[in-house]
């Protein structure tokens, strides 16, 4: 909360204390240390007082009065009595009411032990019931999603769940139903509560009515241990509590955190915690012998790795990845490719990024946070509630409760379209003349563009797919920093790629930020590592043509997934498939793992710590609770252990360590401290500062658009929340939340092909695949849209043209 | 009695009240006329706060006052009509939009003038399709003689008049509830403050008055308000129709200025108890209300101020009379069972107090009463509206809850024998006394009288 | 989206769509209609309403299902409703609810086999001066004693009307008035629902 609000005065329960004017009573008094009974507030909704359980007594003009102390704002002089009899029998007496329809099927409830109706009953309530009526009775738990059971008889009817759900998620799928005493929370019949974000309403349930099928009898309250950390599922770096029970990771609760995530989380976030106990987790490094693999030892697997990376030259070697783990362990693979290996070819992107410069340096870069004080925000990128939902989130509240005017330009129809002031719909390739248009005020744009002239701005600027041309990002950052007071948000969405970027593992950076042309900073570098391979490097796509074409000879894939992810696949598989030599840091046999000589098994969620930089430059503690899985290891010492082969020496004992020299290395890094991350401010994680001056932008985007040839179209493809990568399919409670994809098309387009909504389409660009059909008005005419990497459109790529033709009758 | 606001019209007129050409030919939009062409806002509002008007709707606020509470700058503002009627006993604005609808019209079409409206609502309780329908048909008429849309009597004001019909709850009537219905949600009780008249339909300010109230602004703006405001005692001003029912002989809905006994009231305009019964309690102003009896209560007189400091309320003006038959537990009951069915649900102690009294009652009725659930009915009582004083105290969001208590906690007051006598156990294994839940079963109070 | 509705139903939620300064009003309304165009407010009325109104499904359900008057389930062609509240109950209302339950052959709350008649009691019909009061299909008549309560249901068994006419009813089974009625009302109810113009739910009288 914010400082600037006068201190008043109020006296509770008799004594004088000084609180921030304009907050909750029911807050100013928590920070006063006085706790009052709660049970529908919640700091992060709107105040509701409908439970009146926090009621307490206030003086006023006429006499004392009962008010719920969340609906009522403190004012100066006001007098409270929280533990007077009159505010004590109504509180108990609203607890008895509460329970007098409340099943006591406690010992088998999730939320006995943690349950805020328990310990208030068991703190305040009566001995024995007073209420010999029957009570109410509802059908036992039933699923109202494929992740959330709804237990009728337990449920308070706080509206914690249909609030978050109205005002913060804005996709109200469960509302009240009846009314008085038969009021109950449920969905409409055959509508569930898919919501990308439903596992919130769980973890605000104050008791147990809402239910996770994932962690359902579970585990018991007591014997749960817990550490804060992040959750690297995306880039936002939502802080989550990782929450084991016998070294198993039970579940993920998000943590409230003023700069990120205010403690709400995708249910991608939230319930990924159990691919770390998948029994198809690779646990023991695997050796592959006449094309199939056998488990080996760490010694054999070292010592065969180092032996076939040091018989190439350094710059035949090249790595990609990184992205996926800490700050720690993405330094450790750049200086190891870098110094010991001498490869400048590295790369933490997977040709579906940004340029490395624009995405680690952008100034002024917007937090998360500004978006609070935002007049107006561009967003022109990928659709946030797919790619980087929490963020979503916060977008979502600048403009319903801040006010915010939303610009989205974007292909289609986007989650945040419903909220937006504006939205600019364009046909893939023509990005740069909307662009031009925009920047001018043209026509149909005027309206958007005199929008943007009210500042602050945040500019949220990424690629709004796959197959769009990542210049355009750089350009529309361009604008935006010209509109007034404003700052730029880049948008990238795996996990902890900014840290990768920051910590050198990109062709044109060196750890810190530090463009590689920049000698002095070379040299700087070099009296830490020794030796720095001459760069620039080769990018991923770079990387997997020079493999395909013989330039390369092998590949260290750390953690990343080039068949699946690269927006070329087929580019991919001839590069793996040609490399002499590929080592793969991996948790499960992806795709592209399968193509490994070596695959090095490694920790993951939970089991390693470190650091990691979020979308915002913002970097956090991530910490470890339970051993690593079987032989897993984390990344760093696997590299300590090659360097070591190869008769180089990191000489990092620990990640912590490590992260000291970082401190040391990085310049952006400078100063600091693992400890500061674990306590006090720090703990909400530290920005770091942005470089001095402004950074040089490419204003006009090359363009690199689509010629519209005749029997083509161009298409749209992006992410989706849950796709078929490795870590959704082993996650047991999302994995079957995956769709298996459709082409979507515009009425008229489907109309020329003859199609309608369901009929099959076969659609050829990089591969080629058959999709049923999806009409879509929102898209341009002209324009197919495949959402990427789901079961049946994986394969297809990310050409920016493709053909089309309706698979007819009898073919299915 | 000899003072005539509001009923005149429909009294001469039984075959044509409601019509365009009567309400003309009856001096009809006349005010409107000299409103529109020669009044200012601010004189109109001016007449309305001299007139101490206070609404008919049940809180007896002071209309001028409420009217003042708008914010001066933010547009734009609504007025909502309040004809949810739904208090049990209460029967004045059915009659009201049936007969006269056009007084209605004229009324709004004056106070959103005054108020610098555009846009007003009239929100009808659905089981009165036949007043939203006479009401429709004014309005239609007045769109036609050009006393409503654009550019009203060449004025240069304009206004649009929508008619709403609910869809079955009591508790719209309760005017957040009426807003948040109005709105296309669920009638639940917003928590006041802000109140409408700063944040009310699409949270814009609002003023919300009942039909009654409205259908007097006519008046008062043709006659003045300090004129209006001599008719009756002081804060009592005006005159207001009462809905009389129950075991009076003559029924019915009656025009009058306060001041008047109770004992005129029932006996010389209701014409006194049927089959001249004796009297043995009655509500004094709607279902929600504390009751009064003949000892304490018949002699003092019917005024805002003098209800209110005797325990209870004016409210809607509905007056429920009950004879030397009645069984109080199944009256209680029966009031108890309407608030709880009517109980939106969204706060505790209303969902589940209100139930849980019904269901000690109901068990009552039936035979199983137990001497421990009059302790228990009253603390519930208690924990739903604390000190069981009136006006209520309120852990609640609205008064509806407390609501509930009154009819249990006026029992225990002046009956409590007669409830006594159905919780004891039988003397020695007889039959328990009034062994069914209805009012089929008439229950013989036990040994008192009671006027 | 709503093609299956009748162009008269259509039109008028189009209207109604337009009166509200925020789309979100018309739901009460618009649930009026839909459950005249579908029977009564079944999955697909609400799934319809939300569409119009751009709320989800289950929203709208909160709403229909906050207010006794719009039935989830099938409803007779006539719905008989008794006043039970205090001023019919001190009347004899529970007679009359037995009456015509008797005389319907169904209890509080169902519908008769062949789909005529459906009975329930009712919370306050603003009718306490005439009590005890009955409406079908929201049409009041006014002081119903037991015995004419019976030869209610027996005439809307026999004569079926197709449109229900307070008055009409009132003269044949009512008694004592809330008030003076005054003169005879134009329009009728058409089904189970309130007849009023704007929801297309009335008839004019053809008497």
């Amino acid at each position: 909360m914010s400082d600037d609000r006068p201190a008043v005065t109020i006296t509770l329960d008799g004594v004088d204390v000084q609180v921030e004017s304009g907050q909750a009573l029911i807050e100013a008094a928590q920070k006063a240390g006085t706790y009052i009974p709660r049970f529908c507030y919640h700091p992060r909704l709107k105040a509701a007082g409908v439970c009146r359980a926090c009621l307490v007594e206030v003086e006023g003009p006429r006499g004392t009065a009962l008010v719920p102390s969340c609906t009522t704002p403190v004012g100066d002089g006001m007098v409270v009595h929280t533990k007077s009899d009159t505010a004590k029998k109504a509180q108990e007496g609203v607890l008895e009411f509460l329970l007098v329809n409340h099943p006591l099927d406690c010992p088998v409830c999730d939320k006995g032990g943690e349950c805020p109706l328990q310990d208030q009953a068991f703190a305040f309530g009566a001995g024995e019931t007073r209420y010999v009526e029957e009570k109410r009775h509802y059908e036992k738990p039933i699923p109202i999603s494929d992740l959330i059971l709804m237990d009728r008889e337990r449920c308070i009817l706080c509206s914690r769940c249909t609030r978050f759900s109205d005002e913060i998620s804005g996709d109200p799928l469960i509302d009240f139903k009846d009314r008085g005493n038969y009021v109950q929370v449920i969905t409409f019949p055959d509508e569930p509560f898919a919501s990308y974000f439903s596992g919130n309403t769980v973890q605000i349930c104050p008791v147990g009515a809402l239910t996770a099928k994932p962690y359902r009898f579970k585990a018991r309250p007591w014997d749960i241990e817990a550490v804060e950390s992040v959750s690297l599922v995306d880039a936002v770096h939502s802080k989550i509590s990782v929450q084991t029970s016998h070294n198993e990771i039970i579940r993920l609760y998000g943590v409230d955190n003023d700069a990120t995530n205010h403690g709400w989380l995708s249910d991608k976030d939230r319930f990924v915690n159990d691919h770390v106990h998948s029994e198809d987790r690779i646990t023991t490094p695997l050796i592959k012998e006449d094309g199939e693999f056998r488990e080996a030892t760490w010694a054999e697997a070292i010592s065969l790795t180092a032996e076939r990376l040091g018989s190439f030259d350094g710059p035949k070697v090249a790595g990609v990845g990184g992205a996926r783990s800490t700050n720690e362990d993405a330094y450790s693979f750049a200086k190891f490719l870098r110094s010991v290996v001498g490869t400048p070819h590295l790369d933490a992107q997977l040709g579906d990024g940004l340029d490395p410069s624009f995405a680690a340096a952008v100034t002024p870069r917007a937090e998360i946070n500004d978006l609070e004080s935002a007049k107006t925000i561009l967003l022109w990128g990928p659709d946030l509630k797919e790619e980087l939902p929490v963020l979503y989130l916060r977008v979502r509240r600048a403009v319903t409760e801040l006010g915010a005017n939303l610009v989205i330009v974007h292909p289609r129809r986007t989650g945040l379209d419903d909220v937006a002031a504006h939205t600019i719909r364009y046909k893939p390739g023509t990005g740069p003349d909307v662009l031009r248009k925009l920047a001018a005020g043209d026509g149909e744009y005027a309206e958007a563009r005199s929008a943007l002239g009210f500042g602050p701005v945040v500019a949220l600027v990424g690629r709004t797919g796959l197959a769009e041309n990542p210049d355009l990002a750089e350009a529309v950052a361009a604008f935006s920093l010209e509109l007034p007071d404003a700052k730029v948000l880049p948008l990238l969405r795996r996990g902890n790629v900014f840290g990768a970027l920051d910590m050198g593992v990109a062709p044109t950076l060196l750890p810190g930020r530090v463009s590689v042309d920049d000698a002095a900073g070379r040299t700087a570098l070099e009296e830490h590592w020794g030796s720095v391979a001459d760069g620039p490097g080769l990018d991923t796509g770079g990387i997997l043509e020079g493999l395909a074409a013989g330039d390369l000879d092998a590949l260290v894939l750390n953690g990343a997934d080039p068949v699946r992810d690269f927006p070329l696949p087929s580019t991919a598989v001839a590069g793996l498939d040609a490399a002499q030599f590929i080592v793969a840091f991996e948790m499960f046999m992806s795709d592209s793992a399968a193509y490994a000589d070596v695959i090095l098994p490694v920790a993951g969620l939970g089991e390693i710590e470190g650091t990691a930089t979020n979308i915002e430059g913002r970097i956090q503690k991530i910490n470890q609770i339970i051993p690593s899985a079987g032989m897993s290891r984390p990344v760093w010492s696997i590299f300590e252990d090659l360097a070591l082969a190869l008769g180089a020496e990191h000489g990092a004992a620990s990640a912590g360590a490590i992260s000291e020299e970082i401190a040391a290395v990085a310049p952006a890094y400078g100063g600091i401290a693992w400890d500061q991350l674990s306590w006090g401010a720090g703990r909400d994680g530290i920005v770091l500062p942005g470089p001095d001056g402004a950074q040089p932008l490419e204003h006009a985007p090359s363009d690199k658009g689509v010629p519209a040839t005749s029997g083509h179209r161009v298409l749209h493809t992006a992410r989706v929340l849950y796709d078929d990568g490795v870590m959704v399919r082993h996650s047991s409670g999302i994995a079957g939340l995956a769709s298996q994809g459709a082409a979507h098309l515009h009425p008229r387009d489907a109309s020329v092909l003859a199609v309608t909504e369901g009929d099959e389409v076969e659609i050829r660009g990089d591969g080629e695949v058959r999709l049923p059909v999806v009409i879509d008005p929102s898209l341009a005419e002209g324009t197919v849209y495949v959402p990427f990497n789901l079961a049946r459109t994986a394969g297809l790529g990310a050409a920016a043209e493709v053909r089309l033709d309706a698979v007819r009758g009898g073919d299915a | 009695m000899t003072t005539s606001i509001l009923l005149d019209r429909m009294v001469a007129h039984p075959s044509d009240s409601h019509t365009l050409a009567r309400y003309v030919d009856t001096g009809g939009y006349e005010t409107l006329k000299k409103a529109l062409n020669s009044m200012k806002p601010e004189e109109i509002t001016a007449e309305v706060k001299a007139s101490n008007i206070r609404g008919r709707g049940g809180a007896s606020f002071p209309t001028g006052v409420k009217w003042g509470f708008l914010p001066p700058d933010t547009r734009p503002r609504y007025l909502v009509v309040n004809g949810d009627e739904s208090e049990p006993g209460t029967f004045k604005d059915r009659m009201l939009l049936e007969r006269d609808p056009h007084q209605l019209v004229e009324g709004i079409i004056i106070s959103a003038y005054a108020l610098d409206v555009h846009h007003a609502f009239v929100y009808i309780r659905g089981e009165y399709p036949k007043p939203a329908r006479r009401l429709q048909r004014a309005i239609d008429e007045a769109y036609e003689a050009g006393y409503l849309g654009g550019d009203i009597l060449g004025s240069g004001f304009d206004l649009d008049v929508t008619v709403h019909l609910g869809g079955g709850a009591y508790i719209c009537g309760e005017e957040t509830a009426l807003l948040s219905s109005l709105e296309g949600r669920r009638g639940e009780p917003r928590i006041k403050p802000p109140f409408p008249a700063v944040e009310g339909l699409y949270a814009k300010p609002t003023i919300v008055n009942n039909v009654e109230t409205i259908s007097n602004i006519p008046w008062i703006v043709a006659n003045g308000g300090a004129k209006y405001a001599a008719i009756g005692p002081e804060t009592s001003s005006g005159t207001r129709v009462m809905s009389l029912s129950g075991h009076v002989k003559n029924p019915g809905d009656y025009e009058v200025v306060a001041g008047l006994s109770w004992k005129e009231l029932i006996y010389d305009i209701g014409g006194g108890i049927r089959d001249d019964n004796k009297l043995k309690a009655w509500v004094p102003g709607g279902a929600s209300a504390p009751w009064f009896v003949p000892d304490e209560h018949l002699n003092t007189p019917v005024t805002i101020d003098d209800i209110a400091k005797n325990g209870s309320m004016i409210g809607s003006g509905a007056v429920i009379v009950m004879d030397e038959t009645t069984n109080v537990v199944g009256a209680a009951h029966r009031l108890v069972r309407f608030f709880s069915h009517e109980s939106c649900g969204q706060c505790t102690p209303c969902r589940e107090g209100t139930t849980w009294l019904e269901r000690i009652l109901a068990r009552i009725l039936d035979g199983y009463g137990r001497p421990e659930d009059i302790g228990l009915l009253l603390d519930v009582c208690d924990n739903i509206s604390p000190g069981l004083a009136w006006p209520p105290a309120m852990t609640t969001i609205c008064p509806l809850g407390p609501s509930a208590t009154a009819p249990v906690v006026s029992m225990m007051k002046y009956f409590r024998d007669e409830v006594e006598a159905m919780v004891s156990p039988p003397p020695s294994g007889g039959d328990v006394a009034g062994g069914d839940r209805g009012g089929e079963v008439q229950f013989e109070a036990g040994g008192t009288s009671n006027v | 989206m709503i093609s299956h509705w009748s162009h008269d139903s259509q039109v008028k939620a189009n209207e109604l769509l337009e009166t509200y300064p925020e789309k979100r009003s018309a739901v009460m309304p618009l649930l009026y209609i839909a459950a005249l165009e579908h029977g009564h407010v079944t999955e697909d009325a609400m799934r319809e309403v939300a569409e119009l109104t751009g709320l989800t499904a289950a929203q709208v359900q909160a709403v229909a299902s906050f207010y006794t008057m719009y039935k989830r389930e099938p409803v007779g062609k006539y719905l008989v409703s008794v006043c039970t509240s205090i001023s019919c109950y001190l009347r004899g209302a529970d007679d009359v609810l037995a009456a015509i339950e008797d005389e319907a052959g169904i209890l509080d709350g169902e519908t008769t086999p062949d789909g005529k008649i459906s009975v329930e009691h009712v919370e306050c019909s603003g009718a306490c001066g005439g009590a005890p009061a009955v409406s079908v299909n929201w049409e009041l008549v006014e002081g119903v004693e037991p015995d004419k309560a019976r030869e209610l249901i027996k005439w809307l068994r026999e004569a079926d009307p197709e449109v229900v006419f307070g008055d009409e009813m009132q003269l044949l089974f009512g008694g004592q008035q809330s008030f003076d009625w005054g003169s005879k009302e134009t329009e009728g109810a058409i089904a189970p629902l309130p007849a009023f113009g704007p929801y297309g739910t009335v008839k004019e009288e053809s008497r």
